[in-house]
């Protein structure tokens, strides 16, 4: 029964664990080892789960995508707008994604066409199964890999009593550089916080069919979800704590280059298990990120989007998926194309971009004329509304810090 | 104000399609597989529900609000670039 519930929620935030992700996590385990980081990365998910909560909400009682609702309710100029932000966040995301399966596969000597060819099959397969539930479960299963961080980390040993302590004191605090230590905090929430994972919770949703007496169900799934994505991030984070311990500076790793340097510590078994739970981080979350674009697409442009519809009756949904991880797959294999851009900012941009997007989704859930009793409460509406300010305090931060790089001692 | 009226939205039930409280009331909801039938119905008794909602009236408030995170995103992503290029093509 337990498989029947999971769904979207589980979904979203172990897509969300992705490739660009997981290597933030892992570059903050090398950077600054077991401390203040710990939790920090439990307070992302938490802002991720009071985000997520009112996505499940507001599809079950609209049954409307998330896109789609924006351009009913404020109209073509507004809804224009968040589909830039959410196009040139996902497409920039889903690059990364496939740099994620290149270097994932790169490990164990599969040459970048081979494998980015592997990544494409797989989100092909996904997305002709020609039935929504289908899609999830194939889905679903590749991402429970994301566990594969688990291993990894019990390989490395973890200072169990200082992971208890950091926990509980949020110390040591980091040190060093303050932009570094900014960069990667912006980083590690935007590895938790995004606006694709809010169209697509919310389309996946409807395209599930969930009911208002559904959403108990679906804040259980979302509860999950962030649960075992948090276990997971906090695995890939301990998995490179030796790299801090012998100070190997790690700033400028890619997935392979992780799993070959920790090799010495966690043994080979070890970094190929983190070398594949790269690849599975990039493979399920190309395929979710593709679907959240072909969505959006499909809802404001009127055509048929859903999963359960068969390709003839849907194309412009199915070749948006399809065009735009191939878009991202091509680029990726384009020689000395200048992809540590992409990289550098992918995160950056997802916690930038955020705001307009929470100010959408908590407007949305405040509607009466649209979510009925299942309005936001009190306490909805101060959790929503600080994540907001505090995202809106870290980019402003990033700002001025980028503006003004002796305020940070950059 | 939305086209449909919201107190009906659910009431009604979609033709050639059996209700699905109806169904879960004698179904043995410990079977995966009723579960299963059950979830497929939702979908097709969910699309049927689709409501198309009418523009609403943006306040002063809420227009100064889009507008106030709309040039806080396009002035970020300015950033974002300057600091790239710092990054990948530093002074020093």
């Amino acid at each position: 029964v337990l498989w029947l519930l999971v769904g979207p929620g589980v979904l979203v935030f172990l897509g969300e664990n992705d490739a660009p992700s997981m290597l933030s996590y892992s570059a903050t385990g090398a950077r600054f080892g077991i401390g203040f980081f710990i939790p920090f990365v439990v307070l992302t998910f938490l802002m991720g789960l009071i985000v997520q909560e009112m996505t499940v909400r507001l599809g079950a009682v609209t049954h409307r995508g998330h896109a789609e609702l924006i351009f009913d309710r404020f109209g073509k100029f507004w809804g224009f707008f968040s589909m830039g932000d959410l196009v040139l966040g996902n497409f920039l995301t889903l690059i990364t994604e496939f740099i994620g399966i290149r270097a994932g596969l790169g490990f164990f000597g599969i040459r970048p066409a081979v494998a980015v060819g592997m990544g494409l099959v797989v989100v092909i397969a996904a997305m002709t199964t020609g039935r929504y539930w289908t899609w999830e479960r194939i889905t679903l299963g590749l991402a429970i890999f994301n566990g594969l961080f688990v291993p990894a980390a019990i390989l490395e040993h973890p200072d169990w009593s200082a992971v208890g302590h950091a926990m509980l004191t949020w110390a040591p605090l980091p040190t060093g550089h303050q932009s570094e230590i900014l960069l990667l905090i912006l980083a590690d929430i935007g590895a938790t916080v995004t606006p694709w994972m809010i169209f697509f919770q919310q389309s996946a949703v409807v395209d599930k069919g969930m009911q208002p007496r559904d959403i108990k169900a679906g804040r259980f799934d979302t509860l999950l979800g962030a649960m075992l994505a948090t276990v997971f991030a906090i695995a890939a984070l301990l998995a490179t704590v030796p790299l801090f311990h012998h100070g190997i500076d790690a700033s400028q790793f890619q997935g392979a280059q992780f799993a070959e340097a920790l090799e010495p510590w966690i043994g080979h078994v070890g970094a190929a298990l983190f070398a594949l739970g790269i690849f599975e981080a990039g493979i399920v979350a190309a395929i979710a990120i593709s679907t959240s674009s072909a969505y959006a697409f499909g809802e404001v442009f009127q055509t048929g989007h859903s999963l359960n519809r068969p390709v003839r009756d849907a194309w412009p949904f199915y070749s948006t998926l399809l065009g735009s991880a191939c878009a991202a797959a091509g680029l990726v294999l384009i020689p000395r194309a200048p992809l540590e851009f992409v990289v550098l900012t992918v995160n950056v941009i997802a916690v930038l971009a955020m705001p307009p997007a929470l100010a959408f989704l908590i407007l949305l859930v405040n509607d009466r004329d649209v979510m009925g009793e299942h309005v936001n409460g009190f306490w909805a509406n101060v959790a929503g509304i600080t994540v907001t300010v505090l995202l809106v305090c870290v980019g402003i931060g990033f700002g001025l810090a980028t503006v003004f790089p002796s305020l940070l001692g950059g | 104000m939305k086209s449909n009226d919201s107190e009906n939205k659910f009431a009604g039930k979609p033709s050639g399609v059996d209700s699905v409280p109806e169904i879960a009331a004698t179904a043995d909801l410990k079977d995966p597989q009723v579960i299963l039938s059950l979830l497929e119905a939702d979908q097709v008794v969910a699309a049927k529900q689709k409501t198309r909602f009418g523009r609403r009236n943006l306040s002063l408030g809420v227009r100064v609000l889009l507008w106030g995170l709309r040039i806080y995103v396009v002035a970020m992503l300015l950033l974002v670039v300057v600091s790239v290029l710092r990054a990948l093509h530093p002074l020093h």
